[in-house]
C-alpha cells in the first residue's frame, strides 16, 4: 500500500499568517507538502460549518492560521475565532470526529519560520490519526 | 394548579395590570398560543401538556411577543411561564427580540412528573406564582451514555440517528431560539433541496452550532421531532462546556452578553484542556 498523503486545507489570514507563509516561502524553508492554502480576510471569516464541510469533503485535517491575538487587522476578528473553534471541537468530538483533525493557531507575517513548523507538525499528527474515515465522508 | 392561574390572570385582566396574557388554550381538544385579551376567555387558558410558546412565527420571522410589541408599543402583557419559558424570555430579550421592561410573568413551576419527563434540570421559574419548586434533575443518561461512548462509537450512533431525518425543519420550528432572518438551514450552500436525509451531519451540525451558546435547554426541539433523534443530549452537552469555557449560562441574566458575539476582552476564554 501506498504510503498515507494528508489531505489539509489550510485556512489563514489575509495579513498575518498568509503574509507568514509567503515568508515561509520566500525564505526557503521546508515543510510538507500536504497542505492547501485558502486565504481569508480574517481568521474570523471561517464559518465553523466550513471547516465540518472540509472534513465531509474529504479533508484530513484542517489548520486555521490568524493573527496573534491583539494583532488582529479588524481589531477583534481573531477573538471570535478562538472561540468559535472551541465550541467546533466541543461538537466534533460529540459527534464522533476526532477533534484533533482541526487546529487552531497564530502565526504572524513574521514567522515563518513557525509557519512551517506548525504545519510540519500538524501534518505529522495527522499521519499518525490516518485518513478520514469513509464513515464521515457521506 | 391551574385554577389558580386563571383566577390571578382574571385578577390582572380586571385591574388593568396587563392588557393582554398569552398562554396556551385548548379548543376542540387542542393546544395553541393565544393572547388572551377578555377575562370570560379565560376557561380555556392551559397550561399543560406543553407547547412551544415563544417559536419565531416563521412567515413573519419573529417571535409573537415582538410582533405584538411592534405594534403596541406600551402594551402591558401578561405571560403565564414556566422556568423554561422564563429563561427563553431572557434570552430573547438579550437578543433585541421583546421588550421585557413590558412583560409580566405568571411563573409556573412545573410538577416532579413533568421535570422528569423533561429530565430538566431547572423546572421552574426565577419567581414562582403557582404550584411548588421541586428540585430539577442534575444528571441526563443520555448524556453519560454518549460520553461512555468511544469516538467511532459515537460517529456510528449519529451515523444512524441523523440518518432517521426527514428534514421537516420541526426542532428549528419549534426552537424559540432559532430567530436568523436568514436561516442557513434554507440555503442551498449548505442544505441541498430534494436530498433526504440531509447531508450528515452539516445540517444538525448548523444547529448544534447555532444554539450553543443560547440554548436554554426547553427540549421543545426533542419533542417535536417526528423520528426521535436525541438532540437535547448535544445541546446539554454544549450548554454545560459553554458555562466551562465562559462562565456563561443562557436565559439567565439579560445583562450577561452572549460569549460568541463578543471579544475575548469582554468574555475571557478559559483554556480548553
Amino acid at each position: 500500500m501506498s504510503e498515507f498523503k494528508p489531505k489539509i486545507v489550510t485556512f489563514t489570514c489575509n495579513w498575518c499568517s498568509y503574509a507568514g507563509a509567503d515568508l515561509a516561502g520566500v525564505s526557503r524553508i521546508q515543510y510538507p507538502p500536504n497542505i492547501r492554502i485558502i486565504r481569508l480576510m480574517c481568521s474570523g471569516r471561517l464559518e465553523p460549518e466550513i471547516v465540518v464541510k472540509s472534513l465531509l469533503y474529504g479533508a484530513d485535517g484542517v489548520l486555521v492560521l490568524g493573527c496573534h491575538i491583539g494583532d488582529c487587522h479588524y481589531i477583534a476578528g481573531n477573538h471570535r475565532t478562538k472561540k468559535r473553534i472551541a465550541i467546533l471541537r466541543k461538537i466534533l468530538s460529540y459527534l464522533g470526529i476526532d477533534p484533533r483533525r482541526v487546529r487552531l493557531d497564530w502565526v504572524s507575517a513574521a514567522e515563518g519560520d513557525r509557519f512551517a513548523q506548525i504545519v510540519t507538525e500538524f501534518t505529522k499528527e495527522i499521519r499518525k490519526l490516518g485518513p478520514i474515515s469513509k464513515e464521515v465522508c457521506s | 394548579m391551574i385554577e389558580e392561574v386563571r383566577k390571578l390572570a382574571n385578577e390582572w385582566l380586571k385591574t388593568g395590570k396587563v392588557d393582554a396574557i398569552l398562554g396556551l388554550k385548548e379548543e376542540d381538544g387542542h393546544i395553541a398560543p393565544h393572547l388572551f385579551t377578555k377575562a370570560d376567555e379565560l376557561d380555556s387558558l392551559v397550561t399543560s401538556p406543553k407547547y412551544p410558546l415563544l417559536n419565531t412565527f416563521r412567515p413573519l420571522k419573529r417571535n409573537i411577543l415582538y410582533l405584538i410589541q411592534k405594534n403596541h408599543r406600551n402594551a402591558k402583557i401578561g405571560v403565564v411561564a414556566r422556568g423554561c419559558d422564563e429563561r427563553a424570555l431572557i434570552e430573547l430579550a438579550k437578543r433585541d427580540q421583546l421588550n421585557l421592561e413590558k412583560i409580566e410573568l405568571i411563573g409556573v413551576a412545573c410538577t416532579k412528573d413533568e421535570a422528569a419527563a423533561c429530565s430538566c434540570p431547572k423546572p421552574y421559574p426565577r419567581n414562582i406564582v403557582v404550584g411548588e419548586k421541586v428540585e430539577g434533575i442534575p444528571s441526563d443518561p443520555d448524556i453519560e451514555a454518549l460520553l461512555k461512548k468511544s469516538l467511532p462509537e459515537r460517529l456510528a450512533f449519529w451515523r444512524y440517528q441523523l440518518s432517521k431525518c426527514i428534514k421537516c425543519y420541526g426542532c428549528r420550528n419549534a426552537c424559540p431560539l432559532c430567530l436568523c432572518q436568514d436561516c442557513k438551514l434554507e440555503q442551498e450552500l449548505w442544505v441541498k433541496t430534494g436530498q433526504l436525509p440531509p447531508e450528515i451531519p452539516i445540517f444538525h451540525f448548523i444547529r448544534f452550532y447555532h444554539l450553543a451558546d443560547r440554548c436554554i435547554e426547553c427540549g421543545e426541539c426533542e419533542r417535536a421531532c417526528p423520528v426521535g433523534i436525541p438532540l437535547l443530549t448535544i445541546y446539554k452537552l454544549l450548554r454545560r462546556d459553554v458555562k466551562e469555557l465562559f462562565d456563561y449560562e443562557a436565559g439567565v441574566d439579560v445583562k450577561q452578553e452572549a460569549p460568541l458575539l463578543t471579544t475575548l476582552d469582554e468574555t475571557p476564554m478559559r483554556s480548553e484542556e
